[in-house]
């Protein structure tokens, strides 16, 4: 019970009212950052869940504007291109009043010039007490929040995480299928899984829910997960490989599909766009194979006639521009949530516990 | 001159294969006397308090000079060897320039002189010219100069014709290729074991096989080689996986002329620290899964572990030990690679690879004797007498390493009933990127002796 979020469950926990300040009200969030996923206990999900519903209520209202984070200064820091995400955080963080800075740095200064540790003490001399970091080297992020005074979110780095658009995704699944909730529905993710964050952080907290969890692409693009499914995400918590397209679609409630990137031919992976799209991409007769009224998601941006047919994108069961609409919702209950952790907001505070040696 | 009494220690001899409670007599620098002690005299002495052996050889350590010493210098290696018990250092020609002519070879030799430290320096040098893999090394005039091996280690020799040249080359001068065993075209940008915890964490995989198919091919050529060159000899440095291990295992009772070493922390640590895990390998247990079993208790992704080759997993590690043995493992050489901070405090997959180990490989390898995965002696001999065997009597103690009477005093005295906590300021290395920073291990450090003299004492000893 305690591993699955489940709607059922949460009636008699506080939702918090947003339109205060965050650390006016105790609602048992204790992380001061937000680098994995797999650091969330099922309660820390619901809970996340339930502010998001808080702040869909606010994006509803004429002015979809809260002043919770007045005052507090969320920097934007990206090390590779991004439109979806870096203007989902902006919007979120403004919506709550934050004052937002934007720095996009150049992907060349990540192996030259001012070293990730330099520009981290810079932002925060410069006032950062939130820093939202996208980079394209795995756990990156931690080695920013060990020096970091205040909150660190991941908005995706390298192969390893992407928690927001994991929780954005489990708030869509949840939003849209019957009953409210994805516990015993059959989710699949398809495509390429080995360079996949989104794909990896849906692993741990569709796995806390409760879904029945299936990766499926080219044996290329899976490499290590079947190891990972015998294992589980936790104690338990399996789930399903294939590199079968049809087992994975086959009575499936949610089709997830990935972004195929055209390096991965160069190095060897595939054959040729044109044969993947063809044996793994989304194409309507394909999403007949999984249940009627399926939904259909896709993390963005899409390469529609690869990894996802057009149709299918733009068609009935396609909830991605929710996705879009619901990330701003789950990065505005995440932005809240840390900045009422003791020592987000000022600025000060030393290394997290347990953090790396030299 | 030093004059030195140790009465009642635990002394272990890997010459004779002796050890016991006994005594040891420095006069003037020369090892006067080692008298065993039975009966009542022995009452009380046991191979957990104070041990005496033989100084300890490194056949593998980066001393960054010239070219990169403000991660280190011989003098600072040099030190930080005395720290951990070593008296004898094997320098890795991967310098800049690289140790691929004589002068290079004298310069170091003069910085060790200048040093002061009585700890003896040999170095390999570069099997060909410029570590660029293309054309041999001035072999010929760096076996002249004294070097007493060739690597390029720091990368794999990728040409396997270049490797059989090479080989059939040192073979007639009588030196080993030493080889760091890796195929690159399966490494191409990896950053940690290609197994659960790379996976998850979302690193690219560094499979075993880069290794063990170099190894393979290592060892196909040496069988080649031999027809025509029966003194060839290849020694395969930091080895890391069961089945590279095995492979060696077999081409040894096959009578190839191979050796090889293993580091402390390829037998000690595992991938599993990368993921945030502190414990060794044999508290992991075979199938072990640091998420599953709550043994996740620091942040992931520190760069001090990353090494090149990766830290494996427990199985392999455990290997490593069985390795060393069953007598697989000739030596452990400890790899050690010193690093600044602005090389080290990065990214994880942007930092240089390597560990600052020297002066923390007693204290893993104690680990493993105090759990039970390895005897004293056997891990006395894998620091002494089997990287002796390796060079062949070309070091300075003539290949006689052992407690010998009438030689100059060459010995490490070191406490295993007391611990020690690893720190940035207390290693004399100029690497601080030790993954065991703040942790305690056991056997503290009381005296190296290096030709007669005192190469470390404790501050308070």
């Amino acid at each position: 019970m305690s591993a699955v979020i489940d709607g059922s469950v949460t009636a008699e926990m506080a939702v918090p009212s947003v339109d205060v300040a965050p650390e006016s009200q105790p609602v048992g969030w204790r992380h001061r950052h937000l680098l994995d996923v797999d650091g969330l206990t099922a309660a820390d999900l619901d809970l996340v869940m339930r502010t998001a519903d808080a702040m869909r209520e606010v994006l509803a209202r004429p002015i979809a504007k809260v002043p919770a984070l007045r005052g507090r200064n969320v920097t934007i820091l990206f090390y590779e291109a991004s439109t979806r995400t870096r203007v989902s955080f902006e919007v979120a963080a403004k919506n709550l009043s934050a004052d937002v800075v934007n720095i996009a740095a150049a992907t060349s200064s990540v192996t030259k010039g001012e070293s990730l540790v330099d520009t981290v003490r810079t932002v925060e001399a410069l006032g950062a007490q939130m820093l939202v970091i996208r980079h394209p080297v795995s756990g990156a992020p931690y080695l920013a929040a060990e020096i970091f005074g205040g909150s660190v979110l991941n908005g995706g780095d390298g192969w390893h995480a992407h928690p927001t658009q994991a929780l954005l995704d489990l708030y869509t699944m949840r939003s849209r299928l019957p009953g409210g909730s994805v516990a015993g529905r059959k989710v699949v993710i398809l495509g390429d899984v080995l360079h996949s964050r989104v794909a990896r952080s849906n692993i741990w907290s569709l796995t806390a829910a409760g879904a029945d969890l299936w990766l499926c692409g080219p044996p290329t693009l899976l490499r290590g997960f079947e190891a990972w499914a015998g294992r589980g995400a936790a104690a338990g918590r399996r789930f399903h490989v294939t590199a079968s397209v049809d087992e994975a679609l086959r009575d499936a409630d949610v089709v997830m599909a990935l972004r195929i990137q055209r390096e991965r031919m160069a190095s060897g992976l595939l054959p040729s766009l044109r044969e993947y799209a063809a044996r793994y991409g989304l194409t309507a007769a394909r999403l007949a194979l999984a249940k009627p009224g399926a939904i259909v998601m896709h993390p963005g941006p899409m390469n529609e006639g690869v990894e996802i047919a057009a149709d299918v994108a733009a068609g009935a069961q396609s909830v991605i521009t929710d996705q879009v609409t619901n990330g701003v919702a789950i990065r505005m209950a995440l932005l809240y949530l840390l900045a009422g952790v003791a020592g987000a907001g000022s600025g000060v505070g030393g290394s997290p516990a347990g953090a790396p040696g030299a | 001159m030093t004059d030195l009494d140790i009465g009642r220690a635990w002394l272990v001899d890997p010459a004779t294969g002796r050890e016991g409670p006994g005594e040891i007599v420095v006069r003037d620098g020369i090892l006067e006397a080692v008298n065993w002690l039975d009966g009542a005299d022995a009452d009380g002495v046991d191979a957990n308090g104070i041990v005496v052996a033989p100084g300890f050889i490194d056949l593998h350590a980066h001393l960054r000079e010239p070219g990169n010493e403000d991660a280190e210098t011989v003098a600072s290696g040099l030190a930080a060897a005395a720290h951990g018990g070593f008296t004898t250092v094997c320098a890795m020609p991967n310098t800049s320039p690289a140790l691929d002519e004589p002068g290079v070879l004298s310069q170091i030799r003069a910085a060790a002189v200048s040093s002061g430290s009585p700890v003896e320096l040999l170095a390999h040098g570069a099997v060909t010219t410029g570590r660029a893999g293309e054309t041999l090394a001035a072999l010929g005039e760096l076996a002249d100069a004294g070097v007493v091996g060739f690597s390029d280690d720091g990368s794999p020799i990728r040409s396997a014709s270049i490797l059989r040249n090479a080989l059939a080359y040192a073979g007639a001068l009588g030196l080993p290729i030493v080889d760091h065993p890796e195929d690159a075209t399966l490494t191409d940008g990896a950053e940690a074991n290609d197994g659960l915890v790379a996976t998850v964490l979302g690193l690219r995989g560094w499979p075993c096989a880069a290794e063990e198919v170099a190894v393979g091919r290592d060892l196909a050529i040496l069988a080649d080689v031999r027809r025509d060159v029966p003194g060839v000899r290849l020694h395969l440095t930091h080895l890391s996986t069961a089945a590279s291990l095995e492979l060696v295992r077999r081409a040894k009772a096959a009578g190839l002329p191979v050796t090889c070493d293993v580091t402390p922390h390829h037998l000690a640590l595992t991938d599993e620290w990368v993921a945030g895990a502190r414990r060794f390998a044999w508290d992991a247990g075979e199938g072990g899964d640091p998420w599953r079993d709550d043994a996740l208790v620091a942040a992931p992704y520190a760069s001090s572990l990353r090494v090149n080759p990766p830290l494996r997993t427990p199985p392999d590690a455990l290997a490593c030990l069985a390795a060393v043995a069953d007598g697989t493992a000739d030596a452990i050489a400890t790899d050690h690679a010193p690093h600044t901070e602005v090389d080290k405090a990065v990214e994880f997959g942007l930092a240089a690879n390597g560990i600052s180990g020297i002066e923390t490989a007693l204290g893993l390898v104690l680990a493993a004797v105090d759990a039970g995965q390895l005897t004293l002696a056997r891990a006395i001999a894998a620091l002494t007498s089997g990287p002796a065997a390796v060079l062949g009597g070309r070091s300075r103690r003539n290949g006689s390493v052992g407690l010998v009477e009438g030689a100059p005093a060459d010995l490490v005295v070191f406490d295993r009933s007391e611990t020690w906590t690893v720190t940035a300021d207390g290693l004399a290395s100029r690497g601080k990127n030790s993954p065991l920073l703040g942790m305690d291990l056991s056997g503290r450090m009381l005296l190296t002796m290096a030709d007669g003299r005192v190469a470390y004492e404790a501050p308070d000893a």
